[in-house]
């Protein structure tokens, strides 16, 4: 019978564990009743007001409550407010409390009646940037009314979740923007804070950028389409047959005659309003294309034909038909010429996408409104202007060199590295030298592409 | 086959109200140098380039060999590539090499291929002293070394005839020579040109018959000695007293 106190010791051991959990499950646990919360920003890094809604058991009185927050929360600011809701009756609750790191203390005095619905309002939480799901840790002191005595009971396991996003990173940066002082100080110079205001600058650019994409894509798919349509169009108007000559100035005209303004309402609206119903990126590719064509056939035609009449008659003499001609004599040599007043549509064109924003189209111009427009502030569009100036200036550049580079050429000079090196007199010789090409190169066939 | 290389008939040009040509009929045979004179707008372009048409013919008929060119039937392109023509302007096709300016129409147009066409312009530009000058572009070479690239270019076309329109008029007189040779050599190898010029010694040289145009038709023609020392018309007269 040796075996019999050990038999007894563990018997005791689980009866004593049955009846903690018993015990555990049953007497103040459920203290409180469907517990919430609910935040009000939905994204990380900004001063939050949490909400705290529960109902408290039938049984306990709630004398005091400890929040304790995910670590990295800061608490240093937080103010609250309790009230008991009873309908629509709100009853403010007397209450105390302190933050020590992550964790609000509050004290109720006197305690919350039980069956009461608690709202506890924690003001200025402020969150981590990244985002999630946190738990939020909820211990509460009791005082049990059953007995008439008062039984303090601490209870620290009940949490309740909440989520969030993550702080974008432009916003990140914003929000240590925020914090600086001389950023503070810098926003405090009007002129300074409405135009260039750092943090609308870092905070506009994600939303910006999506504009400047859709410019580029548009133009992307348009400016192809104007170059095959301008060249249809330069050999449609200069070609023998009347009809094609009279459809394609027509065109030209009436394209060239009015503002792309006009055309783009025409296309977005009077499309919609007769029935038509396009997407509307294709609708914009389309504009854009269609008037692009009207002024590269002008800069085609005019480049076709500056080049001197000999050139076509010497192919022509050699047995060259017309289309060989065309592909291996004149086109190469226009090419060359045109395409510095090319580059410049280019440029246009690009500019041009701005007019988009007047009928809703989300480009560089309609996102910078809509952020001027909530913000009051200028920032945005000298943000867009950067954006258009990262692809205009650069195209700008390559239009001086290539004008620089037909100069050259045009007088007689062709890029081989000796002579490139030799520089300026050699090119004034050369030029000299070949009369011929000179005395019939025309001027400029630049003049054809002003716009109004 | 006829026994001539070129023959015009009756041949009339008017530009709108402008009669330029006013029935001009001239034969070449093979082999033959024919050098045109006249003074200036009495029509010599114009019936150069109306051979290529180049120009539209308003009336009068013109054979290549056995081609009517003036015939709307005739493919005008197959024509062209058996007479080559010389410009006063060169025409060299300025982005291309002097070598490419040579092969381009022998490729496109006779479709040869690149190696046939390379070895043919290179024989060509050696044959017009430019050996050392093919890989230059039309700007870097001299007036006289373009204008001799432009006759290579003509004749990598194997032409039965060429046409050489005051070819020399452009070029400062040092380099009038080197040009002259080419022409003289080509004609020395027998080939069949016709030549508007104003440079008298290669009449009298290389021409197997002088043609003096006036006002748009032919007033006289006949050997080099018979137009220059016994010429029968006044116009001839007058017009060679003002040039020498
Ligand atoms: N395309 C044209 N349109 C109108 N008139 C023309 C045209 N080409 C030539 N002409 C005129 O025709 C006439 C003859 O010109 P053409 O060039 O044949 O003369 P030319 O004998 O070659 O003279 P030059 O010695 O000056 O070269 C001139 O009066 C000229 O003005
Ligand atoms: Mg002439």
């Amino acid at each position: 019978m040796d075996r019999s106190p050990r038999a007894v010791q563990r018997l005791l051991l689980v009866l004593a564990l049955a009846a903690a959990m018993l015990f555990a499950v049953v007497a103040p646990a459920l203290a409180l009743v469907n517990p919430q919360v609910t935040l009000d920003q939905e994204q990380g890094g900004s001063p939050t007001r949490f909400t705290f809604v529960a109902i408290t058991d039938k049984d306990a009185s709630i004398t005091g409550m400890d929040f304790t927050f995910p670590p990295g929360f800061d608490l240093s600011s937080v103010s609250f407010d309790t009230v008991t809701l009873e309908g629509l009756v709100r009853r403010p609750v007397n209450v105390t409390g302190a933050a020590a790191g992550e964790t609000l203390s509050l004290k109720f005095a006197p305690s919350v009646e039980p069956s009461s619905t608690l709202r506890v309002q924690i003001h200025d939480v402020l969150t981590t940037n990244e985002g999630g799901t946190f738990p939020l840790k909820i211990a509460y002191s009791t005082e049990s009314t059953a007995t008439g005595t008062r039984v303090l009971s601490h209870r620290t396991d009940d949490t309740v979740k909440f989520s969030y996003t993550s702080l974008s990173f432009a916003e990140g940066i914003s929000h240590n923007l925020d914090k600086n002082s001389f950023v503070a100080g810098w926003n405090n110079v009007k002129a300074l804070g409405m135009f260039f205001k750092p943090q609308l600058v870092v905070t506009s650019i994600p939303t910006v950028i999506t504009g400047w994409y859709l410019a580029l894509v548009w133009i992307a798919f348009a400016f192809p389409i104007a170059i095959v349509g301008g060249l249809s169009f330069a050999f449609m108007k200069m070609s023998k047959i009347p009809p094609l000559r009279w459809i394609a100035a027509a065109y030209i005209n009436v394209i060239r005659g009015t503002p792309l303004f006009l055309q783009i309402f025409v296309a977005f609206i009077g499309l919609r309003i007769a029935g038509f119903r396009v997407d509307d990126n294709v609708t914009a590719v389309a504009v854009l294309a269609m008037n692009s064509s009207a002024y590269l056939a002008e800069i085609f035609r005019a480049g076709i034909q500056s080049i001197n009449k000999g050139q076509f008659e010497a192919a022509s003499s050699l047995g060259m038909n017309y289309a060989q001609s065309m592909q291996y004599v004149i086109i190469p040599q226009t090419v060359k010429r045109v395409l510095p007043t090319m580059t410049s549509e280019f440029i246009l064109l690009f500019k041009d996408t701005a007019l988009f924003a007047a009928v809703g189209r989300p480009e560089l111009m309609y996102q910078a409104q809509n952020i001027v427009a909530n913000t009051g502030n200028m920032t945005p569009f000298v943000v867009i202007a950067a954006f258009y100036l990262i692809v205009t200036i650069p195209l700008i550049n390559v239009v001086g060199r290539l004008e620089a580079r037909l100069a050259v050429s045009e007088h007689g000079q062709s890029p081989t590295e000796k002579t490139k090196r030799r520089g300026g007199r050699l090119m004034n010789e050369l030029a000299q030298s070949v009369d011929p090409y000179r005395a019939t190169a025309p001027d400029s066939i630049h003049d054809d592409n002003e716009r109004g | 086959m006829s026994q001539y290389i070129v023959r015009i008939e009756g041949l009339h040009k008017s530009f709108g109200k402008l009669e330029v040509l006013k029935g001009v009929d001239l034969k070449v045979t093979k082999g033959e140098v024919v050098v045109v004179l006249g003074p200036s707008g009495s029509g010599k372009s114009t019936m150069l380039r109306c051979i290529n048409k180049l120009e539209q013919p308003t009336d009068g008929r013109i054979f290549l060999e056995d081609i009517e060119i003036t015939d709307p039937k005739t493919n005008i392109n197959q024509v062209r590539e058996q007479i080559g023509m010389v410009f006063q302007s060169f025409n060299l096709f300025p982005h291309l090499t002097a070598k490419a300016n040579v092969m381009l129409a022998q490729r496109k147009v006779l479709k040869r291929d690149k190696a046939e066409a390379s070895r043919i312009a290179e024989e060509q530009l050696r044959r017009v002293g430019l050996g050392d000058k093919m890989d230059n572009f039309p700007a870097q070479l001299s007036g006289g070394q373009q204008q001799r690239v432009a006759i290579a270019r003509a004749l990598a076309m194997n032409p039965h005839v060429m046409l050489f329109d005051e070819v020399t008029s452009a070029l400062d007189p040092e380099l009038v020579r080197g040009v002259l040779d080419v022409m003289k050599e080509l004609a020395a190898a027998g080939m069949t040109m016709l030549v508007v010029t104003h440079e008298m010694g290669f009449a009298r040289d290389v021409a197997s018959r002088v043609v003096f145009m006036d006002e748009g038709v032919i007033v006289e023609e006949g050997t080099p000695e018979e137009v220059f020392d016994h010429p029968k018309s006044e116009r001839t007269k007058d017009f060679l007293g003002h040039i020498t």
